[in-house]
């Protein structure tokens, strides 16, 4: 690990202006400690904004939801309004990690967690992420896990978050503060394209906070879910995940929201489906068919094929249940009790 | 039947037979207990190790000049340091204490850093410049094993052992199934990371307190290597965070010492857990080709086997590995004709070793695999082609060893068949038809965390299959072919404070097996007194053996016995002129009596090198599983949803750490068939994490159905039989070929990964 000086910030002007050069703040730590222990993140200053005050979460005067960038997942995971007008958004994060993990976690450290390409985490590889023009070794190497949508000739990676799936499909909103003032940057398209510059993965310059995240008032998100399938019943990242909201009347979708983890650089907005499925009957054909129209532009390698049947096979499952289980869909289904 | 005495003499009800609580128990689950990561001593120094990067590679300088000059750091030492052999290691001396002029595998020792500071050592070690000339790494194990042309891993070679087994020549049947197998690389994932306390003594020599499985064989390659006399290196057990066998090898045993001797200061060194994955053995990979061939009814007339084994880097134990995986290649089955190669190789992978199994885990997945296929062809249950090729008392195993204590393994079969199947967990509904009604009442819903996929919700039962499969298992216990396993007990009987007080010492290492608490059931049983005091293990007192192939509680629990004897007969000859006098009234006119006695189970023998031939095992235990799966065939999802097992342990010493004996290694068998892998890419390993290696979690763990049995071996101590390993064999099988019975999929490799089954879009 490269030395590095702590610095505690205790008000979001504070925080910017510590946060110039080379410096990282630091959530939770969960993944940013793991990266610096590896050599990966090498930050001279570490600007702790844990003890910064926006860790609450409020609602907004449209019906959304404010969630301070310092929310634990925890916290968020148990908040009645997020159970009650987001349930897929409390069961991507309570299927994240352990009840440590999410203890630790916060809100902006989970949307701004790196890849765990295998060959990202380790520095005697090469990679295009961590060392900008020195290879993706993925490609033709261990890819089991990777992109199957959007990646690049430069960079094949998935982005690891559960939490950001849902924020995905809802169009959340990440507020951001810098030098420069605040910004406003919706979802999907927070999170980037690899590109032939893998090296970022969001549109966030450096210097700049994540102070909260942005919820709209979308009610038929009240019937929401989130699906994930892993290598072991808990306590692993998503091989594939779902979040879905859908609206259905006399049996047609009036409207929807999909998105897709696991899959992408990005947690993958699943527009063509959502597209495919407004105004269609909801049934299991024209599910089948959405996930289909979705997945045609996947270009998966090798040994990852096998996503593109599981994700199509996980997204006709999820619209399915949305249209069969309205018991599951009730605040306290949040599934995990560990 | 024989005469073997099982009542307590005294009546005790800590005795052999009680559930006696560990003494470890409680303060592991409050945090108290004292791991060998905890050890500490005011001004000791903390060492680090610089490992290759490099799968292979000639090493054509070091430049420890960075390191020294770094303020805090007192040592910087690499293999021109060691002051006395080279080289280690458990049955060949092929593993050099720090790199030479090569490194042979990725994580391999190179050089060693004490420093005032944790920190400090890990940046010395850094700053070490190593020039390496990385060379093409060996990685393939058929070409180390077959291609001549391959590079030698080492100089004499990459074949480490090859063992045939010859009998019989009858090889055509009517019914032929084959198959080829494969095994992935498993961890023993361990959950106290390799540490150890160095202490520089007096004498000039080193006083080493460390987590191990063996304190003897450890001393035994220290101190050549250290250049000292045995008596010089004094070692004692710390506390141990579990094994299964990744601490039969030295990790930092010598290193510590090196650093504590050259700075005359107590050294401690703990590993990390990335660097854990890098400091001990895994289990052997396996790939193995099968042949059964039988008659139409099912009785087999025929096993050929050709068993390879990657041993990567160094040797540890992996000609022993091989002789099981030969020896007990068919299983517990009855053949006339057998011919099985196994093969271990050298190659830059990571070294393999020992692991709870040892050997026989990965031929039993691939035996077991082919017991299915066969059953199929003759149009018979698992169960019963099982029963109609079951070995008993008598039977002729491959090597023309004779089965020669109770093995009732049609019995076991019957009873595990017999047990009630548990009932669905699942709600079956048209996935074609979502319908916007709630489910009636009717109809049960079911409890999301015992269905494929869990708490993560993946599936709530459409699409879910059920399937059942079955494992036999045959699992050699004790040391093999002609070893020389012994065990070493002292017990003395004193007065304290008024009362006898009966002190047991060993050298047997506590790994969290619960030996500790067998040994005091033990004298409390043999003696007849309630009060009994374990000392620490040490090297103080003749060797224990190895806390491995399930052999403590046999060869340790022996030697206890037999010196409890030792003292009895004392106690008896002293009171021989007056046998009205007590217990209390002769010790007091005699003093403490303390006897020391050597324990051996029978002797075994050596395979013959070409036909496989010898009784190379003194003991052989089975284990069956049945296993229950739900598979959602769509998500590719497992969730085992009970495992029953009947085991024969010949004599049940402790009921509660032997369920938990056959709870942990049936869950790490469950382990190798879902999810346990290690991953190698070109010689180097990508998930050196509990982030990505993943072992089962309680959420995994189905809840157990569990039968055990007691039929003595009338050559064991209170005829038991050792009970830690059977499980692991047979739970790994009787999982994949559940998962199997449920898709429908051949399934030729463990561990079994969603998409490894069939995703089929849903009609
Ligand atoms: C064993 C393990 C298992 C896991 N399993 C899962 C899983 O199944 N699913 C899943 O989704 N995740 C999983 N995770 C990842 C976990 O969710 C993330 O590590 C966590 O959410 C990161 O949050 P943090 O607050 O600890 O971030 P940190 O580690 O503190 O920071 C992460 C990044 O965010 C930056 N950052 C933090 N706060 C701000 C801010 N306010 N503004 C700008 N930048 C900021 C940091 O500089 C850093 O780059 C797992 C992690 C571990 C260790
Ligand atoms: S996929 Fe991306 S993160 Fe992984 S090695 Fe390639 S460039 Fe690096």
């Amino acid at each position: 690990m490269r030395p590095f000086a702590y610095q505690r910030a205790t008000d979001v002007p504070s925080a910017v202006a510590a946060g110039t050069g080379q410096a990282m703040y630091l959530g939770g730590g969960t993944n940013l400690v793991d990266l610096m222990r590896l050599g990966v993140a090498t930050p001279e200053v570490l600007v702790d904004v844990t003890r910064v005050p926006f860790d609450t979460i409020e609602e907004t005067p449209g019906g959304g939801l404010l969630i301070g960038a310092g929310v634990r997942n925890s916290d968020l995971a148990a908040h009645p309004l997020v159970l009650r007008n987001y349930p897929m958004l409390a069961q991507a994060v309570v299927a994240g990690g352990s009840g440590q993990i999410r203890n630790m976690a916060t809100v902006a450290g989970n949307l701004l967690q790196r890849t765990r390409c295998s060959y990202f985490q380790d520095i005697t590889k090469p990679c295009n992420k961590r060392v900008p023009g020195s290879g993706c070794p993925a490609r033709e190497g261990d890819h089991r896990n990777l992109a199957i949508l959007g990646h690049s000739e430069a960079c094949v990676a998935t982005h690891p978050s559960d939490m950001a799936v849902p924020l995905a499909a809802l169009g959340a909103v990440v507020n951001v503060e810098s030098s420069g003032g605040p910004r406003a940057i919706p979802m999907p398209g927070f999170h980037r394209l690899p590109g032939d510059a893998p090296e970022r993965d969001t549109l966030l310059r450096p210097g700049d906070l994540v102070t909260a995240v942005e919820l709209p008032a979308l009610p038929f998100a009240a019937r929401s879910r989130y699906r994930k399938v892993r290598d072991r019943a808990s306590f692993a990242f998503a091989v594939v995940s779902v979040a879905a909201a859908l609206d259905v009347a006399d049996g047609v979708v009036r409207d929807c929201r999909i998105a897709l983890g696991g899959v992408a650089h990005v947690p993958w907005r699943a527009e063509r489906a959502e597209a495919a499925l407004r105004g269609a009957p909801a049934t299991a054909e024209e599910f089948a068919r959405a996930a289909e129209a979705e997945l045609a532009q996947a270009s998966p390698l090798p040994r990852n094929a096998f996503k593109v049947p599981l994700a199509r096979n996980v997204l006709v499952r999820t619209l399915l249940d949305l249209t069969a289980r309205e018991d599951l869909t009730a605040a306290g289904d949040t599934g995990e009790t560990s | 039947m024989t005469s073997i005495q099982t009542e307590p003499r005294s009546g005790s009800r800590s005795g052999v037979g009680a559930s006696v609580p560990r003494p470890d128990g409680t303060l592991k689950v409050t945090g108290e207990f004292a791991y060998s990561s905890d050890l500490w001593l005011d001004g000791m120094l903390w060492g680090a190790t610089l490992r290759s990067p490099h799968p292979s590679a000639w090493i054509r300088s070091i430049d420890i000049g960075p390191a020294l000059a770094m303020p805090g750091v007192f040592a910087v030492l690499t293999h021109e340091d060691v002051p006395g052999e080279k080289f280690y290691g458990l049955e060949h001396r092929d593993q050099p204490v720090l790199a030479v002029d090569q490194v042979r595998y990725q994580g391999e020792p190179v050089a060693l850093v004490a420093a005032d500071h944790p920190e400090t050592a890990r940046r010395a070690a850094a700053a070490i410049i190593v020039a390496y000339e990385p060379r093409e790494a060996v990685v393939d194990p058929r070409r180390a094993a077959f291609d001549p042309s391959c590079p030698p891993v080492h100089p004499h070679g990459n074949l480490v052992r090859h063992q045939p087994v010859r009998v019989g020549d009858r090889f055509q049947a009517e019914v032929v199934v084959t198959g080829e197998y494969e095994v992935g690389m498993q961890d023993q994932a361990f959950l106290g990371p390799e540490s150890g306390l160095a202490v520089p003594a007096e004498d000039g020599g080193v006083d080493l307190f460390i987590a191990t499985q063996w304190l003897h064989v450890d001393q035994d390659q220290v101190a050549p290597c250290l250049g000292l006399p045995k008596e010089k290196v004094r070692l004692s057990l710390a506390g141990v965070g579990g094994a299964f066998g990744a601490r039969e090898d030295l990790s930092m045993q010598i290193h510590a010492s090196m650093l504590a001797l050259r700075t005359g200061r107590p050294v401690k060194i703990v590993y990390g857990r990335e660097e854990s994955f890098f400091g001990h053995v895994h289990r052997h990979p396996a790939w193995m080709r099968y042949e059964h061939g039988a008659t139409a009814d099912g009785r087999l007339v025929y096993v050929r086997a050709e068993i390879l084994l990657d041993g990567g880097a160094y040797c540890s134990t992996s000609r022993a590995v091989v002789g099981n995986a030969a020896s007990l290649g068919v299983g517990p089955y009855e053949v006339d004709n057998v011919r099985i190669d196994a093969y271990g190789v050298y190659t830059n992978n990571p070294p393999c070793g020992a692991m709870r199994g040892f050997g026989a885990v990965q031929a039993c997945y691939a035996y077991e695999s082919q017991m299915d296929r066969l059953a199929e062809a003759c149009g018979l249950s698992p169960v019963e082609i099982r029963i109609r090729n079951a070995v008993s008392q008598g039977s002729r195993l491959a090597t023309g060893q004779v089965v020669d204590s109770p093995a009732p393994l049609a019995g076991m079969l019957r009873e595990l068949a017999a047990m009630p199947l548990p009932g669905s967990t699942v709600t079956r509904r048209s996935i074609t038809e979502p319908s916007s009604a709630k489910p009636s009442s009717a109809e049960p819903v079911p409890d999301l965390r015992s269905l494929p996929g869990g708490v993560s919700q993946t599936t709530h039962g459409e699409g879910v299959r059920r399937g059942v499969g079955y494992g036999v298992g045959i699992k050699n216990i004790c040391f093999s072919e002609g070893f020389d396993d012994y065990s070493t007990a002292r017990v003395r009987v004193e007065l304290l404070g008024g009362e006898p007080h009966v002190l047991v010492h060993t050298a047997a290492a506590e790994v969290g097996q619960g030996l500790i608490t067998v040994k005091a059931q033990i004298a409390r049983t043999e003696l007849g007194i309630d009060k009994v005091t374990v000392a620490p293990a040490d090297t103080s007192v003749g060797s224990a053996g190895s806390s491995s192939a399930s052999r403590q509680s046999y060869v340790t629990g022996g030697a206890v016995k037999a010196a409890c004897e030792a003292v009895r007969e004392r106690l008896d000859s002293l009171r021989a002129g007056d046998p009205e006098l007590g217990l209390v009234e002769l010790l007091e006119r005699f003093g403490p009596v303390e006897e020391t006695r050597e324990y051996r189970h029978r002797p075994t023998f050596p395979m013959d090198p070409v036909t496989g031939q010898g009784d190379s095992h003194t003991q052989l235990a089975l284990c069956v599983h049945r296993a229950v799966v739900d598979v959602d065939v769509e998500l590719g999802l497992v969730k085992v949803v009970e495992l029953a097992a009947v085991q024969d342990v010949g004599r049940i010493l402790n009921p509660v750490a032997l369920e938990g004996q056959i709870h942990g290694g049936t869950a790490q068998g469950l382990g190798l068939a879902l999810m346990e892998e290690i991953q190698v890419r070109d010689g180097r390993v990508l998930n050196p994490s509990f982030t990505d290696y993943l072992i089962p979690t309680i959420l995994d763990m189905p809840p157990m159905r569990l039968s055990i049995l007691e039929n003595p071996d009338p050559h064991a101590p209170y005829g038991l039989r050792g009970a830690g390993e059977p499980p692991t064999l047979s739970s790994t099988p009787a999982v994949a070929a559940a998962v199997r019975a449920a898709t429908g999929l051949e399934l030729p490799r463990v561990p079994i990964r969603p998409e490894d089954i069939a995703l089929a879009a849903p009609s």
